[in-house]
């Protein structure tokens, strides 16, 4: 593919109503998600406003610099805003597009590893964790959800605008930033909230009938084998980690096929 | 239970799951916990949403991995909980319908995966189609949402229906009292949480803080 230089005068810093809209679009970065692209076509509609803004009146060189923004890219959608923001101001400074692409090439990979552990490893399940608690605990059926709900969105927005934020100051400079940001203490103490709140559930998940909606059966006692079979449950999950939900859902199929079999054959 | 309100939030739930917003209603404490909502009891919905949501919290959507769909999956398994067991709590319905959501956010995780390759025909070539091409990656790209939103509507209807149907031929049938089906679900439930330590950096690394939360959550027992 053919790269022109940039036609057009450029201004130093996109307007704030695009820079409203490319944020605003970045949440549905993934909306055509594939397995050729991967998030590259989110990705350039995102900076559609921008592009549109940025090379109005030329139609060819806004369809080489769409096409050049649709190719393959991939991020954790929450710190897609990063590589928006840098690349937005870029785009304004009137960069080489070799060098936007090379930017590009450069950060995915981060990106994409940096959210996941701190997002999807982190934040989230503290924050399921912590509504986990709230309801094993008796709450309202409502508390855990919205305190769900309001922790986890409260730390999602934060970190879609603060990684926004240091993509339009940082330009390409913005992978130095990352190293030198909060995110790598923030990950590790959400991984220690993360530990101290499994811990927390395992008792009140093992003595059973802790939730509310339980009713009647939470005020019987747990048998003392299930309790046993409960606890020595949850060893296995902390020694074999996530390889245990497969032979956890064949048991629980296994004893629907059983309560099942005992009324045929009774 | 009514279909069409568990379609439309199903859709909704498919959608935020990753294509927009992801605020996370499409985490089973949520997502089952307002499909319970919908039919007046968003108890019995938040009972299946946490012991759903202690099983997908140990599925990461890392890369272009295939993973299960959890989200639709609980809206699915409460519409049919709901329906077969119209009053109250039933400890066997509970558990099939858990056994029934694992299963069913396989088929949730297929539909996602062939949504995907039809986003890759839909995104291929836009380039060459006569219109503005900014305005036509738009249409496509809002295209694939739209695709998006009906896929979760179809799972989770599907869903409940199927589900449903297999929970009522289920209910006469059941010969366990009500301990067995709770006593397995708590096994099952310590199992996973367990495993969610792993997310954590293990044992090796994290056996301080999980050991103090232990301590916690006994000293939480006691003062109950």
């Amino acid at each position: 593919m053919r790269i022109h230089a940039p036609a057009v005068a450029l201004s130093s810093r996109p307007s704030r109503l695009v820079r409203a809209q490319v944020f605003l679009r970045s949440f549905a970065i993934q909306g055509s998600w594939n397995y050729r692209t991967l998030i590259g076509t989110g990705f350039a509609f995102a900076l559609l406003p921008l592009l549109r803004a940025r090379y109005r009146g030329d139609p060819a060189m806004l369809r080489e610099s769409v096409e050049r923004h649709a190719a393959l890219f991939n991020s954790h959608p929450y710190l897609a805003p990063v590589a928006l923001g840098a690349v937005a101001q870029l785009e304004s400074d009137g960069a080489d597009p070799l060098l936007v692409d090379r930017f590009k090439a450069a950060v995915r990979g981060s990106l994409g590893s940096l959210g996941d552990r701190l997002v999807w490893a982190g934040l989230r399940p503290v924050c399921a964790l912590f509504a986990l608690a709230v309801a094993f605990a008796g709450a309202p059926w409502w508390v855990p959800v919205v305190l769900f709900l309001v922790t986890y969105n409260a730390g999602h927005l934060f970190l879609r605008t603060w990684s926004y934020r240091l993509g339009l100051k940082g330009g390409k400079e913005v992978g130095e930033r990352l190293r030198r940001s909060f995110l790598g203490p923030a990950q590790r103490i959400l991984t220690i909230c993360g530990a101290f709140l499994t811990g927390l559930l395992l008792p009140l998940a093992v003595a059973g009938g802790a939730l509310r909606g339980l009713g009647p059966l939470a005020e019987r006692a747990m048998p003392f084998i299930w309790i046993v079979a409960a606890a020595a449950a949850a060893l296995l999950g902390v020694r074999f980690g996530s390889a245990v939900r497969l032979p956890v859902f064949l048991a629980l199929v296994a004893f629907a096929i059983l309560g099942t079999l005992l009324r045929v054959f009774a | 239970m009514n279909l069409i309100p568990v379609a439309l939030w199903g859709g909704v739930v498919g959608l935020d799951a990753a294509s927009f917003p992801q605020v996370m209603v499409s985490r089973p404490l949520v997502a089952a916990t307002v499909t319970g909502l919908l039919a007046g009891r968003p108890e019995d919905g938040l009972l299946l949403g946490v012991i759903l949501e202690a099983f997908a919290l140990l599925v990461l959507p890392v890369g272009a991995a295939r993973y299960p769909e959890a989200g639709t999956a609980a809206v699915a398994a409460t519409g049919a909980y709901l329906a077969a067991a119209p009053t109250g709590l039933d400890a066997a319905l509970l558990l099939a319908a858990t056994a029934f959501a694992l299963a069913w956010e396989r088929v949730g995780g297929l539909s996602v995966h062939v949504q995907r390759r039809l986003n890759e025909r839909l995104v291929v070539g836009w380039s060459e189609s006569r219109r503005r091409p900014d305005r036509e990656l738009e249409r496509r790209h809002l295209s694939a949402m739209t695709l998006d939103y009906l896929r979760g509507a179809v799972v989770a209807a599907s869903g409940a229906w199927l589900g449903a149907l297999a929970l009522r031929w289920l209910a006469p049938r059941w010969d366990l009292d009500a301990v067995s089906p709770v006593g397995v679900l708590v096994v099952a439930s310590a199992a996973v949480l367990g495993a969610v330590l792993q997310l954590f950096g293990g044992w090796g690394e994290r056996r301080l803080a999980f050991l103090l939360g232990i301590l916690c959550g006994f000293t939480l027992l006691l003062l109950r």
